[in-house]
């Protein structure tokens, strides 16, 4: 107990040696621009975090660039500092919608505004005031477009739902880590395209691979001795599961042709006996793609999520306010959509969707690096 | 054990180099904690120290410190929980599901009107039963700490996962995010809890017959049974508390976050023990102090608060606070080899 009151003493001296010094902090002409990230363990956001960093760098801006490691106390925790430090104005990849209120708060509390991507800030978040708004492509699409292009193939290939249940489409699903937002939203998307679009959805497995190859690798290797020849896809949550399940395929020979794992005899455009899909379109996704092996992905714009956003908090710094102008070439929305935040007429002005792109046979070419 | 501090001057009052040496020797875990806080004023110009860093320090250690208070209780008795960080994410989707506004639609009880205090009587609740099934495990069923509350967080992550649906539980009411938000004057209701919390233990530790029994046991279980304390009883009684600290802690995280989610709480188990041993408990049980584990936290606390303010990449924090745990324990382990 000494020892604590003795703690206690030294770390409040330092805090009054050092009181009056940390009054001052802004006082430069630069601008600085505060960027919460989620993880950048996940390629999406660390593609998003890189182009900030080329973005500041190009405009001369501070950017005080922070990971949460997916934990929404830390991401909290880092928000709180950077607010200490003088910081007004962020870009923000939330970990979860619900924060998003709170978050915007506390930044409105000093003046401040921020740019929500991937993740959707709340309605309630954008009302705190007009200097919040989404720039993002919200997970959903990016389940709906997986939908789309899965209905386009067995549009095309109506005989390759004949596998287990021939009416319905026999599904194998790989999922990032339970409960994560992409994980919940690409997955509920995925289904109920499928279904919209007049399908049964039979799911024949599902489990998580936690994002990672080697585990969805293991998952797909068990489900092949289970229930070969009874799916008829693979839907990933991302291109990283997507490519270990395709390992999978090809090591245990689940092709057209077993003894030419290069050749598509069907003509459906992969060689392995079904379709696998993932998102992000990631480099290696996109080889993969090319050589006929992983048969679809989408591709969540990265650069244009992180440019949307870092322009509305650049203008903001600058200008005084981003309302009502365009940032990287998109305009904010006039109509209300279906998918929140843009539900309500009252801050639709402040949100920015970014295209999403669905990317197949016919156009991968465009996104090979 | 390790509670009463030898004074920094001999008998005569002379302080001697010997003396301040010997007492550095004996207080590594606080010795770390100050020269990191200084560093940290060095290395920012002193502006990292101010009143509204500390308050965010205390805000942010907190909830890892009663999670690290219930754990190093039980390392102190020779044991170990891993089940801690599931645990802690149960127990806050439990206590933010009773705590959801009413008029949400997508409340999990939509509709319906919980009193404020529900959630914290049901959030502790299910820490400590978590605890006694941990405990029971142990004393009883005779199961390695190790494997028996390994089980217990998995099935505490299944629970979670099957009650929440995997989404996330939001909208929570203003009254019950006050209860970690809040705060008296520049002093956040998170310290105040924190503190009392610190000085109960360490009432329970040095003042009674029940922190006198936790320390025999950990120091030597043959020893402990051989003078009468009923060990497997008193086992029980250290797990059950440590789950009674953890239902605190998921309370205050998601009265904090205003949600849960899945992911809440997830990895603390790391924090925690990780907090509780740079604090100066040991493994080899009955070493180690309450005003110890609270400078640990703080200790892990400092690293991650400086080096966020400095804007150092997550990926180099870890690094450097793995280093800074096993350079912390290694001199800790040194200074009790050379006791011993």
């Amino acid at each position: 107990m000494k020892k604590l009151i003795v703690a206690a003493l030294v770390i409040m001296t330092a805090v009054n040696f050092t009181f009056a010094a940390g009054q001052q902090e802004a006082g430069s002409e630069k601008v600085t621009i505060g960027a919460l990230i989620r993880n950048t363990d996940e390629q999406f956001v660390a593609d998003y975090a890189e182009n900030l960093k080329k973005l500041a760098a190009e405009r001369g801006v501070d950017l005080k660039l922070l990971d949460s490691r997916s934990d929404q106390a830390m991401q909290l925790d880092q928000l709180n500092v950077l607010l200490t430090q003088g910081v007004k104005h962020f870009v923000i990849v939330p970990n979860v919608t619900e924060a998003t209120e709170d978050m915007a708060k506390k930044i409105d509390a000093v003046g401040g505004g921020a740019a929500f991507s991937n993740i959707q800030p709340s309605v309630e978040a954008l009302k705190v005031s007009p200097n919040f708004y989404l720039a993002s492509s919200p997970e959903s699409v990016a389940g709906q477009i997986q939908a789309q292009i899965l209905d386009e193939y067995f549009q095309a290939h109506p005989e390759k739902m004949a596998n287990g249940d021939p009416n319905a489409i026999d599904a194998i699903f790989l999922y990032g880590q339970l409960g994560h937002p992409a994980q919940v939203f690409r997955s509920e998307a995925a289904v109920k395209g499928l279904k919209d679009a007049g399908y049964t959805v039979n799911i024949v497995a599902e489990d998580t691979a936690n994002w990672k190859p080697d585990e969805a690798q293991a998952k797909m290797d068990t489900w092949l001795a289970a229930y070969s020849g009874k799916f008829d896809v693979v839907i990933a949550n991302n291109d990283g599961m997507a490519l270990g399940a395709v390992e999978s395929l090809l090591t245990n020979k689940y092709t057209d042709d077993p003894s030419d794992p290069t050749k598509d005899v069907d003509g459906d455009g992969t060689v392995l006996r079904v379709p696998v899909i993932g998102v992000d379109a990631t480099g290696v996704a996109v080889k993969s793609m090319s050589e006929k092996k992983l048969f679809a992905t989408v591709l969540q714009d990265a650069v244009g999520q992180s440019t949307t956003a870092f322009e509305l908090a650049y203008m903001m710094a600058t200008e005084g306010s981003a309302t009502g102008k365009d940032a990287w070439g998109i305009s904010p929305l006039t109509e209300v959509t279906g998918e929140s935040p843009a539900t309500d007429a009252a801050i639709v002005g402040q949100c920015y969707l970014v295209p999403f792109a669905a990317v197949t046979m016919d156009n991968y070419k465009e996104f090979m690096q | 054990m390790d509670t009463k501090i030898s004074a920094v001057a001999d008998k005569k009052g002379i302080v001697t180099l010997k003396t301040i040496q010997h007492t550095l020797g004996k207080h590594t875990n606080l010795v770390t904690l100050v020269v990191l806080i200084v560093a940290l004023g060095i290395m920012t110009g002193g502006r990292a120290l101010q009143i509204s860093s500390l308050q965010n320090l205390m805000v942010a250690e907190a909830v890892r410190a009663f999670a690290a208070l219930g754990v190093g209780l039980i390392i102190i008795n020779r044991g170990i929980d891993l089940s801690i960080g599931q645990v802690v994410g149960l127990v806050a989707c439990v206590s933010a599901s009773l705590a959801q506004t009413s008029d949400y639609a997508g409340a999990l009880y939509p509709g319906t009107v919980f009193p404020v205090f529900l959630p914290i009587i049901v959030g502790i609740a299910v820490g400590t039963l978590f605890g006694i099934i941990n405990g029971l495990l142990v004393a009883y069923g005779n199961l390695p700490p190790f494997i028996a509350t390994l089980g217990t967080m998995s099935i505490a992550a299944g629970l979670q996962l099957i009650y929440t649906r995997a989404s996330t539980i939001g909208s929570l009411k203003n009254e019950y995010k006050h209860i970690a938000q809040g705060s008296l004057g520049p002093l956040p209701y998170l310290m105040i809890y924190v503190l009392a919390a610190v000085l109960i233990l360490w009432i329970m530790m040095t003042q009674t017959r029940q922190g006198k029994a936790f320390y025999a046991i950990g120091g030597n279980p043959q020893a402990a049974r051989v003078s009468g304390i009923n060990v497997k009883l008193n086992l029980l009684k250290v797990y059950a508390l440590g789950g009674f600290l953890y239902g605190i802690s998921g309370v205050l995280l998601s009265s904090r976050l205003g949600l849960a989610n899945p992911l809440t709480g997830d990895g603390m188990e790391l924090d925690a023990i990780a907090a509780a041993t740079v604090g100066g408990i040991s493994h080899s049980g009955g070493i180690g102090t309450i005003g110890g584990i609270f400078i640990g936290v703080f200790t892990l606390g400092i690293i991650t608060f400086g080096m966020t303010y400095m804007g150092v990449d997550s990926y180099y924090q870890l690094l450097v606070k793995g280093m800074i745990i096993i350079v912390a324990v290694y001199f800790d382990m040194k200074r009790h080899a050379k006791r011993a």
